[in-house]
């Protein structure tokens, strides 16, 4: 049989998908200025900040940083009295006329992003709300795509993805694995 | 009459706050004279809360009245599906005076058109809290003997708490400054810094936090002061040598007071643990320039302020919190005087738009009112022409949200166009002449038949054949993508994706020999019930949507918010095992990250193009068929073609 863990990705790779996805985001903003990252937590978030400073070092401008955690959002986890809670934004941008990037490591089942959605129409009206993942599983339950995609991995509804970032594991790695 | 509530600190003139605050001063006194015996108050709390719910309580039995009060709100009658607006009124016949706090956005508002008695805001959602910033003002007075040119600095979260922006506007309105340090990425909102400059004439200048460098790090400050002679009033712009002199500038400035916000200790998780949240500690109360500077703090704090602050006269915020009963007694007696006078606000009724047409645009905000409970909420909005670059804002009456306008139309001629600066006098007229119709989008304009102002020839694209064609083509992948026939739901957006989910619907049931059920959501249609998915025959039993795979229909597909409307109601009343997007024709140009499952066919198109798809079962169309056209916008036409 298959081994248990797989190795996908590891550091090299990673950093340079990473670079790449900061250079797609310029290129579909129209300036750099109306331009905000919001990262869902929790590795969202590193993946987030890694892209704002790539995004900085190349257009000199560093693009706002929202943390969201969309876990009182998710249809799949909460009751409907807590989905209304307030402050699912750790730290909240000014999203008004901006062009907005949901980042997050993994997109799936698309459930995750139609929250952050909705939470961000909480801040205000963007202009424009992208979607960029590090991976995307496919197999989306919903009419969600991401627009911009580190690498498609389609590793079977039974597999598990792991990204790891260093600022959380320890080691910038993505495997396969079973349950 | 109207009735005075206070549900916005906007709702009272500086006159009427200082008279609240002479009141409150006399507290001892309205102990004595026990003014609203024989009055009732009910509170109505929809969340929790400690200190707002005790010190109106404590506030009303010191005038001599007597509480009503609901411990739990979700067990009351609002767990039965009671709207706000029903609960309002009923409980307005128990109590004199009603004290909120829910947890949507403008909900207090809706209950005050409701009630029958006064109404007072004790937090909606992320909205308002109009009593918390009477007693930080009455705080500030008590502590520094005026508000007038006193600098304050605000501290920590300033993005997150509308109570913080209605602080800010209160400081304007009395001629306070106001330095604000926020926490990396909380910084005050865009729109409350083009108010502060729109409305109160305030000037804003950047200033590096160098010099403030015991308080905060990274973060830089911002300084907002009247337009009154003041030296850094003058500058704007920010070049290194200017900036030097700003510092120099503000590091000889008095600081009269600190108002910290909490750190949002629970929300920051791993990773974040707000390393550049502004603290107050022993090095500040060492700083000589601080030494008449008070510090304030809305409670409950988390660690932003050393217990050595506590120690420290400078420290007021337990008398901050003190405050608020004497402030809240005189808030009462103040409101229950202007009601027995029958005294009118003092602030002028403004004018809000109101949509002609059943339904105007949404709120964007979805923790709004008039979204989550349209029954007792209906859209107004303040109009706000020229804003950044000439654009139309409206602001929700209800929850201050701001939405910008994309289409409008003139409902004596049933067209619409795109809004555009150059028709901003027209606009102005038809607004002020009621004739005014606000769209979310082009659906929303052509579902209640308005057509565009001016469009170029038609060209066709589809014919009957061809549509014939795709609805089968559609129905067969559908068919092979689907794990379970039975939990099949075809749901239509109204009304030609309804139509087609119809027909979509025929050739699923042809084929597999069995009913298939069929759905529609309205989005943008009339009517004030909550949005929620019905069924299309309206004689069936009501929609289960629960693990139900769902095939969302809709005749075109273009920036996507209709879908992600669609989306969110769907989940909003239940949670399907997955939804799938058919559509006749994608035409590009994605705002949001919407993708259909199955398409038609697809039309690249431009911004300006618009496609039509006609429908037989449509009134005013005659036989199936899609066709493109150009908009010619009526600036275009000339000016004066329009109205």
């Amino acid at each position: 049989m298959a081994q248990e863990k797989q190795i996908l990705f590891e550091r090299d790779e990673l950093v340079r998908t990473v670079n790449r996805m900061a250079h797609e985001i310029i290129e579909q903003t129209a300036s750099p200025s109306e331009l905000v990252l919001i990262g869902i937590r929790s590795r969202g978030v590193h993946l987030a900040r890694r892209l704002a400073r790539k995004v900085e070092e190349v257009t000199k401008t560093a693009p706002p940083v929202g943390v969201i955690d969309v876990t009182p959002y998710r249809d799949d986890r909460a009751r409907e009295q807590d989905r209304r809670a307030v402050g699912a934004f750790e730290i909240p941008v000014d999203v008004d006329e901006k062009t907005v990037v949901l980042i997050d490591d993994v997109i799936f089942r698309g459930r995750t992003i139609r929250a952050a959605m909705e939470a961000v129409a909480r801040l205000g009206q963007a202009k424009r709300i992208l979607v960029a993942a590090l991976v995307d599983r496919g197999a989306r339950e919903l009419p969600i795509r991401a627009d911009i995609v580190g690498k498609n991995i389609d590793a079977g509804a039974g597999r598990r993805v792991n990204v790891m970032l260093e600022e959380s594991d320890g080691v910038d790695q993505i495997t396969v694995s079973d349950w | 009459m109207p009735r005075r509530n206070l549900l916005s600190i906007a709702d009272l003139t500086n006159d009427e706050i200082e008279e609240i605050f002479e009141l409150a001063d006399t507290a001892e006194k309205l102990r004595a004279d026990k003014p609203a015996g024989g009055r009732i108050m009910a509170t109505l709390f929809y969340e929790p809360s400690t200190r707002t719910r005790l010190s109106f309580e404590s506030a009303m039995h010191r005038l001599g009245g007597s509480v009503i009060s609901c411990s739990d709100m979700k067990s009351s009658s609002t767990a039965k599906g009671e709207t706000v607006a029903d609960t309002a009124k009923v409980v307005s016949s128990y109590a004199d005076v009603l004290v909120v706090r829910h947890y949507w956005d403008g909900a207090v508002r809706a209950m005050a058109e409701h009630a029958g008695v006064p109404v007072i805001n004790a937090g909606d959602g992320g909205h308002e809290h109009p009593s918390q910033t009477l007693c930080d003002l009455y705080t500030l007075k008590k502590e520094k003997g005026r508000l007038k040119g006193l600098t304050v600095v605000i501290c920590g979260d300033l993005k997150h708490g509308r109570t913080i922006h209605s602080l800010v506007f209160a400081l304007a309105r009395f001629g306070a400054s106001v330095v604000t340090l926020a926490a990396n990425g909380m910084e005050l909102p865009q729109y409350v810094l083009e108010r502060l400059e729109r409305e109160y004439d305030y000037s804003l200048a950047p200033v590096a936090t160098g010099d403030l460098n015991a308080v905060v790090t990274e973060t830089d400050a911002l300084y907002l002061t009247p337009k009154q002679p003041h030296q850094l009033a003058l500058f704007t712009q920010l070049d290194p040598g200017l900036q030097t002199r700003l510092n120099t500038m503000v590091s000889g400035l008095r600081y009269d007071a600190f108002y910290m916000t909490r750190k949002q200790k629970e929300r920051m998780k791993e990773g974040t643990t707000g390393s550049s949240y502004p603290t107050i500690g022993s090095e500040f109360l060492r700083e000589q320039r601080f030494k008449n500077t008070v510090v304030m703090h809305p409670l409950p704090r988390v660690d932003e302020l050393s217990p050595e602050v506590d120690q420290d006269r400078r420290g007021i915020y337990f008398k901050q919190a003190a405050y608020g009963v004497p402030v809240r007694m005189a808030l009462l007696k103040f409101l229950f005087a202007q009601n027995e006078a029958k005294k009118a606000s003092a602030k002028k009724a403004a004018t809000w738009f109101e949509s002609p047409e059943t339904l105007g645009p949404q709120c964007a905000n979805p923790n709004c009112i008039t979204v989550t409970e349209p029954a007792s909420a209906r859209r107004k909005f303040d109009f706000l022409p020229g804003g950044p670059g000439g654009a139309l804002i409206l602001r929700c009456l209800y929850c201050d949200h701001r939405i910008k306008v994309q289409l409008v139309g003139h409902v004596k001629s049933k067209r619409y166009c795109a809004y555009d600066i150059a028709l901003s006098d027209t606009i102005k007229n038809w607004f002020t002449n009621k004739e005014l119709v606000i769209f979310d989008s082009i659906k929303a304009a052509e579902e209640i038949g308005y057509e565009p102002y001016k469009s170029g020839p038609q060209r066709n694209i589809m014919d009957q054949t061809a549509i014939e064609n795709a609805v089968r083509d559609i129905a067969r992948q559908i068919l092979g993508d689907c794990e379970d026939p039975d939990r099949l739901l075809v749901l239509g957006i109204r009304s030609k994706g309804s139509y087609l989910a119809q027909r979509i619907a025929a050739e699923l049931a042809a084929a597999q020999k069995r009913k298939i059920e069929i759905g529609e959501i309205e989005i943008y249609g009339a009517g004030d019930e909550i949005r929620r998915p019905s069924p299309a025959d309206p004689e069936a039993g009501p929609l289960n949507l629960k693990d139900r795979e769902i095939v969302l229909v809709d005749d075109v597909i273009y920036t996507g918010r209709t879908v992600k409307n669609a989306l969110d109601i769907i989940f909003r009343s239940a949670r399907p095992k997955s939804v799938r997007l058919a559509v006749l024709i994608d035409r590009g140009h994605r705002e949001v990250p919407v993708k259909p499952n199955y398409v038609g066919k697809h039309i690249p198109s431009s911004e300006r193009e618009r496609v039509r798809v006609k429908l037989r079962e449509a009134e005013h169309d005659e036989k199936d068929k899609v066709v493109i056209y150009s908009i010619i916008s009526p600036v275009e036409q000339q000016a004066g073609g329009l109205g």
